[in-house]
């Protein structure tokens, strides 16, 4: 309940910076998608059942502040979310750059949903000339924020809970990586 | 069987998880045009927070943009500087009144030209997406908006209300790409719709036939039972022929810099 409590609490904080805080620093549309970044590490550490239930809902509420559309990034989320469970047992869920490609890979397929459930359900919405346009500047951002985060998590960490564990990044401190 | 069954469970349940969210997306693309109860609570919990940040950074933009530079510019003279600080904060704030005026009375003088009832709001939070243009303000259905409503500035359209909740409501820009406004040229009328790109829009639907030239102002035609007639949209920004088919390409420079919203105006009216 706790975990799932701050879950919700860091969707809120994402939601918050993405929202207010980052359009006046970037100056531009684009801005990094830190919901989807929790999703590929939820995707990582959480269990299919309560992880998929978790992220569908945070997807619904992600509907409330980005686009107009009731239950699409609810689908789009939870299909990041399956398409990372689905690897997870092949891979060293870990490993920092592992977690830096799926935020990359996971920008990627975010952009084939949305354009399919747009595209393909909605006839008078043409959205994937303007993704095609705006992916390298998204696959950018995602993937520098999900660096900075990488570094600013593992260093609170050290700092503030150095006898703590947080799940999945007890290893991605580089002292610990071979 | 069993052990087929044992060894794709995982995918099988996934893939049904998956189609029962493209399914309940699919059924509530019925309902997109009204707020649903998590929308509305959404915008209830996220409003405030918003409006808060929004008001710190504003101030701390404003504190750092005009203030603090100038302050290193003026390092020679410590005295002078303290008396330029003291100065400049008052200049700072004099001008940042003017500045507000200016594009209050710009507002008001263009709400006066209005014979629509209309209502000022403050934009306190844009798209959490970059893939959506939309833009939160800080007025909702206790003061009478409901969604349908025009928006507007004083350049021009800016877009409809998709989402209310008591305080908060939220605007689809005429930039996004499942926006469409019904609209004309101002000088030959020929018709179409505007669709959102992003950044720009297309003018979609001319005949080739039409005589259009670069840089003809584009407005609402009122056909959309939207936004009344007459409202600017943007310029045309380039025309293309192509050899085949019945339409132009047209592409248009919106009117209203979508970066710089602070303050926009609602049409008050019966949503359509």
């Amino acid at each position: 309940m706790n975990r799932t409590l701050v879950y919700f609490v860091l969707a809120g904080l994402a939601v918050v910076l993405q929202t207010v805080l980052l359009p006046v620093f970037l100056r531009t549309d684009l801005k990094p998608d830190l919901i989807l970044i929790l999703v590929v590490y939820l995707g990582l550490h959480e269990g299919p059942w309560r992880g998929g239930l978790l992220v569908y809902l945070m997807g619904c509420f992600y509907d409330g502040v980005a686009g107009a559309f009731p239950g699409l990034h609810g689908f789009v989320l939870l299909g990041i979310f399956l398409a990372v469970r689905g690897i997870v047992t092949r891979v060293n869920t870990e490993s920092s750059p592992l977690l830096l490609l799926l935020v990359l890979s996971g920008t990627l397929l975010q952009s084939v949903l949305l354009a399919f459930a747009l595209d393909f359900f909605r006839q008078e919405s043409v959205l994937w000339s303007q993704i095609v346009w705006q992916l390298p500047g998204q696959l950018l951002l995602n993937f520098v924020a999900a660096l900075v985060l990488l570094r600013l998590i593992v260093w609170l960490q050290r700092t503030f809970l150095p006898r703590s564990a947080l799940p999945g990044l007890r290893k991605l401190d580089s002292r610990y990586e071979s | 069987m069993w052990e087929w069954w044992r060894k794709n469970k995982p995918l099988l349940l996934g893939g049904v998880l998956l189609l029962v969210a493209l399914l309940w997306y699919s059924v509530s693309l019925r309902q997109q045009d009204e707020t649903s109860f998590v929308e509305n609570l959404v915008l209830r919990m996220t409003g405030p927070a918003q409006a808060g940040l929004d008001r710190v950074i504003s101030g701390t933009a404003d504190l750092w943009g005009r203030y603090l530079w100038l302050i290193d510019t003026a390092a020679e003279n410590r005295q002078l500087q303290e008396e330029n600080r003291a100065l400049h904060a008052v200049v700072t704030a004099s001008e940042e009144i003017r500045l507000e005026n200016q594009r209050l009375r710009r507002l008001l003088d263009f709400k006066e030209e209005q014979k629509i009832e209309t209502l000022p709001a403050r934009v306190i939070g844009e798209d959490a997406s970059s893939w959506f243009r939309t833009i939160t303000i800080d007025k909702g259905s206790e003061q009478g908006l409901v969604e349908g409503l025009p928006v507007v500035v004083a350049e021009g359209v800016v877009g409809r209300i998709v989402r209310v909740s008591p305080r908060f409501s939220r605007v689809l820009l005429i930039t996004d790409a499942s926006s469409a406004v019904a609209s004309l040229l101002q000088d030959n009328r020929a018709r179409g719709i505007c669709r959102g790109q992003g950044e720009s829009l297309v003018f979609d639907f001319v005949l080739r036939q039409e005589d259009i030239h670069v840089g003809d102002r584009v407005i609402t035609s009122g056909m959309g039972g939207v936004f009344p007639k007459g409202l600017v949209v943007g310029r045309v920004e380039s025309v293309d022929r192509p050899e085949f088919g019945l339409f132009q390409v047209i592409s248009v420079v919106p009117a209203v810099d979508f970066s710089h919203l602070e303050e926009v105006l609602i049409l008050l009216r019966e949503a359509s």
